[in-house]
């Protein structure tokens, strides 16, 4: 080419979205996706390396770089990496289900798995509406709109010291006429103070003409850095109205934090990643407010838990002290903002409410587990921990805690993992494995074929393949077994679980000896973490009363599986209790109860954080936890006598030559 | 009333491991307390050397090092003897260089040949060491293992990726394993726990926990075999209850700081007295970390490695 010839635009059509987006020869294909508003799973953030952007190009022609990611096979097959093409002609696209984000998903019941832990508060949301019939205004009585609705408020429900926003104020003389002198007034409180007498300041946020008491509804958020989740919920009755979950639309960014945070310093980086989580949070809202028929005017407010990193990119705030030491937040504490100037799409009258942060990767998400498990109310003695893409502990009781993040990885919620996808429908969860020919039995969530592994699903493929003897305790293939099952894949040795015609994405679903160290690094991490917290206080694992699991990973996990492979202490099964996602829990219940909104605020303060990327006692117990169960069998006695007993039953372990 | 001395309490002992067979085999391990802390406990066999010999003539050697085999580098058979008869080996060292993928490449059938030459011209102990390279050595040492079944040969470096098959090959004709990791506690013992999940028994194992000269990070390597010993000896943890072998020639030699001559840096000193000195003192620090086999080059160097061995444990 020596013309330079005016450059006329390209069109894109992305399936199965059924989407155009006209971009500029030469655009990357992945960016113009994401512009497209469709959301590709790139883990490196577009880096090349992690192969998960694979697109099929229907039609049209791209100029890709070729990696190794991508083979002979699937480059015949028209697959290309999207990250690593660029567009020439006009295209169609095909996103296979494998690559994709996908949006809103997930409509499935939440199985109830405990009950709400936190004891001891009223129900008492922070988000009140009153009901209030004023007298009309006569010439011996013409005070201001204002005054008649504080003496009114003042006089039926003994409500002074009021704050009114100025939006509330610009609504109240047409709301006052309109309702014919009887309108609804909101009313918000934020944390007291822990100080004792500290005084609350209830503060009018909206009026609304004639009697809306019965749509009094909020929204409770967990913004993950894999997933975000949300709840819908009734303020009368203390309901949850309906659920969603979807994968952050940040992941095309990048899979972990740090990624993303080294975006946002790219120009115009941080405001793409602040839209990109709004999207996902206004897709999961919108499909809230439809299953419930609400209108988003009904929002009183938005609760939001997310760690660190995730709640400063939401404001809007550069997260980029946060991962150079000695790692700084922006705020612990963020006083409520406008939802509706975040780009959230609810009525201007909602505030959007965020947990207070107590480091910079232990953040508002664990507070609210906290929280939202009663850790803070009792003297149990509690190990606490959330299982998400960072891995945060806590141990403590009422009266001290102390916390840690683990730098886990994604690995609980499918991430750098093959096949690895979030615990939604068609994701395999439950695994066994006949002793006697090695082929396995898989279930999957909702019944579905199979489209991928879940967290779950991962800690009990593999405590079930090194009780088989399938896998050696460290996590590597036997590789002389009678079956088929095992065999040499692209990323070295794995074992079939579902074989193409079985699942839902027409290839084998496998899992690789690369997932597996993926996965023990993420679990040694965890375990690492407990073991090095603990004794940075004094204690044993043997010495915790309870232990409770956060995670947003699966219907449920099995306790003695993740005991299996190290990644929970070896403790009776009774002293064990899995919430579920806890972030979202705190988030729901601060929703329903003032006090335990201040609670997080004590929370916050309470907790001790501990550094361990700088502690050399955590690198010490992560080498000796890369090993299933761990490389000091006396910690896991149950576990290395079953081992042991089922090598002894099972002589296929040992070679023959 | 008198100063007493305070004394660790040991609660655990190094197993006893007998290596080679007949009359010249040996027997190392056995310690009850830290390295030459026989005031504390015992260690009732004293550590002993392997002398190095290669299957090709070594080329990278500095003259130094060559100069006491003159004449026989080019013959493993003959070398092995005159380790034995002029310098007095109690045990061997067979460096299988020619194997090497990235060298000579020599094949498996070829190398197990000489392996077996030499195991025939010698009554000691023999110590067959390949080139790291896990395929090459998985090939090359199970052969070995097989044609000379009956030899009792103690095999290295056996490492995570390579000690299924290679142990095999091991408990199947009855050799010694050296099981190989890089420098870290946690990854010693996950290998023996291995290679006890295979089947090894424990009497066909000993430890490489990976050595380096001084000037190369022997301090790291000698806090980890310390640590080693600490949690053998004191915290009862029987999978790193055994003895330890330091393949420490290779890595003193290869220096910079071995081969540099005078004339290119006078301050260096006589080259012949700073590599054999350099090769003894790191030896020396090996031992004093708990090392109970070291493998080593230099005839000076061992005389001055015995001589200390001599004084430490004199009653």
């Amino acid at each position: 080419m020596t013309k330079a010839a005016p450059k006329k635009k390209v069109k894109v059509h992305f399936n199965p979205d059924n989407v155009d987006i006209a971009v500029a020869p030469g655009e990357n294909l992945l960016q113009a996706a994401i512009a497209a508003g469709v959301h590709i799973y790139a883990s490196c953030g577009g880096a090349g390396t992690c192969g998960t952007c694979k697109v099929l190009i229907e039609k049209g022609q791209v100029e890709t770089t070729r990696t190794e990611k991508l083979s002979e096979e699937e480059f015949q097959q028209g697959l290309r990496q999207a990250c690593q093409s660029r567009v020439l002609t006009d295209l169609t696209v095909y996103v296979p289900v494998e690559s994709r984000l996908e949006k809103a998903v997930l409509s499935r019941e939440q199985k109830r798995v405990s009950e709400v832990l936190a004891a001891g508060w009223r129900f008492k949301p922070p988000l009140s509406k009153f009901f209030v019939e004023l007298p009309s205004p006569t010439p011996e009585d013409n005070t201001s709109d204002l005054s008649r609705l504080l003496r009114g408020l003042r006089q039926r429900f003994n409500l002074s010291n009021l704050s009114v926003d100025f939006e509330a104020v610009k609504k109240l003389a047409k709301a006052l006429r309109d309702g014919n002198w009887k309108v609804t007034v909101t009313t918000l409180v934020t944390a007291a103070k822990p100080r004792a007498g500290d005084r609350r300041r209830p503060r009018v946020i909206n009026i609304e003409p004639g009697d809306t008491r019965e749509k009094h509804y909020s929204l409770a958020f967990d913004i993950g850095t894999t997933t975000v989740c949300g709840q819908l919920l009734e303020l009368n009755r203390g309901k949850v109205i309906a659920e969603g979950i979807a994968y952050n639309g940040q992941i095309s960014y990048g899979e972990d934090v740090i990624t993303r945070i080294n975006h946002c310093q790219k120009p115009g980086g941080l405001k793409k990643l602040q839209q990109a989580v709004v999207t996902t949070i206004n897709g999961v809202i919108k499909e809230l407010l439809a299953r419930g028929r609400v209108s988003p005017d009904h929002i009183g407010h938005v609760m939001v838990a997310g760690n660190t990193t995730m709640t400063q990119i939401l404001l809007g705030l550069d997260p980029k002290y946060l991962r150079l030491t000695p790692y700084t937040p922006v705020a612990n504490f963020f006083p409520p903002v406008e939802a509706a100037s975040l780009g959230i799409k609810v009525g201007e009258q909602a505030s959007l409410f965020t947990f207070p942060a107590v480091a910079s990767y232990v953040g508002g998400d664990i507070v609210s587990g906290i929280v939202g498990s009663g850790v803070h109310q009792r003297k149990t003695l509690t190990f606490f921990m959330d299982i998400g893409t960072n891995g945060e502990i806590v141990i403590g009781n009422s009266d001290w805690m102390v916390t840690a993040s683990c730098s886990a990885g994604p690995a609980f919620e499918g991430g750098g993992i093959k096949h690895g996808i979030v615990a939604t429908e068609g994701a395999i969860e439950e695994f066994d494995i006949d002793r006697s020919n090695l082929e396995p039995k898989v279930s999957t969530i909702g019944d579905a074929k199979p489209k991928g592994i879940c967290g779950s699903g991962l800690i009990n493929i593999v405590a079930g393949l090194l009780e088989a003897g399938v896998i050696g305790q460290n996590g590597k293939f036997n590789r002389d077994l009678p079956t088929k099952r095992i065999r040499r894949g692209r990323d070295g040795y794995e074992y079939v679980l579902s074989r193409a015609p079985e699942t839902q994405i027409g290839q084998d679903i496998v899992i690789t000896e690369v997932d597996i160290d993926n996965l023990m690094r993420a679990k040694a991490a965890m375990y690492a973490g407990c073991q090095t917290l603990s004794k940075s206080v004094g204690i044993g694992c043997a010495d915790f009363e309870q232990v409770i699991i956060a995670g947003a990973f699966g219907n449920n996990i099995n306790i003695e599986k993740s005991i299996t492979i190290g990644l929970l202490p070896d403790l009776p099964p009774d002293k064990f209790i899995f919430i579920g996602n806890g972030s979202l829990l705190g988030a729901r219940l601060t929703s329903f109860s003032t006090d335990l909104l201040d609670d997080a605020r004590r929370v916050a303060q309470m907790m001790t954080n501990f550094e361990l990327s700088e502690n050399v006692d955590f690198m010490n117990n992560y080498m000796a936890a890369l090993f299933l169960p761990h490389t000091e069998a006396s910690a896991f006695p149950t576990v290395s006598k079953k081992l042991a007993r089922l090598t002894r039953n099972n002589p296929r372990q040992r070679i023959v030559i | 009333m008198a100063f007493e001395v305070p004394k660790t309490a040991y609660s655990g002992q190094i197993k006893e491991i007998k290596l080679g067979q007949g009359d010249k085999a040996v027997t190392v391990g056995g310690e009850s307390s830290y390295p030459f802390y026989l005031f504390e406990g015992e260690m009732p066999h004293l550590p002993r050397i392997a002398m190095e010999v290669y299957d090709c003539p070594p080329e990278e050697w500095p003259e130094a090092a060559l100069e006491p085999f003159a004449g026989v580098t080019d013959d493993p058979v003959a070398w092995a003897k005159k380790c034995l008869s002029d310098y007095g080996a109690e045990m061997i060292c067979l460096q299988l260089l020619s194997t090497d993928p990235n060298g000579l490449d020599r094949g498996a059938d070829e190398a197990a040949e000489v392996v077996k030459k030499v195991a025939d011209a010698i009554d000691v102990p023999l110590i067959v060491w390949g080139t790291a390279n896990h395929d090459k050595d998985t090939e090359v040492l199970r052969k070995v293992a097989e044609l000379c079944q009956d030899k009792s040969l103690i095999l290295g470096p056996v490492e995570e990726a390579d000690h299924k098959k290679i142990g095999a090959a091991a408990i199947g004709y009855q050799h010694t394993v050296v099981a190989s990791t890089p420098i870290d506690i946690n990854l010693a013992k996950q290998l023996t726990i291995l290679l006890g999940n295979l089947g090894v028994p424990d009497e066909l194992i000993v430890m490489d926990p990976t050595v380096s000269g001084i000037g190369y990070g022997i301090e790291y390597c000698y806090s980890v075999m310390e640590r080693m010993r600490m949690a053998a000896l004191t915290q009862q943890d029987d999978k790193l209850q055994f003895p330890i072998i330091c393949n420490i020639a290779k890595e003193t030699w290869k220096t910079k700081e071995a081969k540099i001559s005078e004339a290119e840096d006078p301050r260096m000193g006589d080259v012949k007295k700073r590599g054999i000195l350099l090769e003894a003192m790191s030896a020396m620090a090996m031992l004093l970390a708990g090392g109970d086999v070291l493998i080593m080059r230099h005839p000076e160097a061992i005389k001055l490695v015995r001589e200390m061995i001599a004084e430490l444990t004199k009653a």
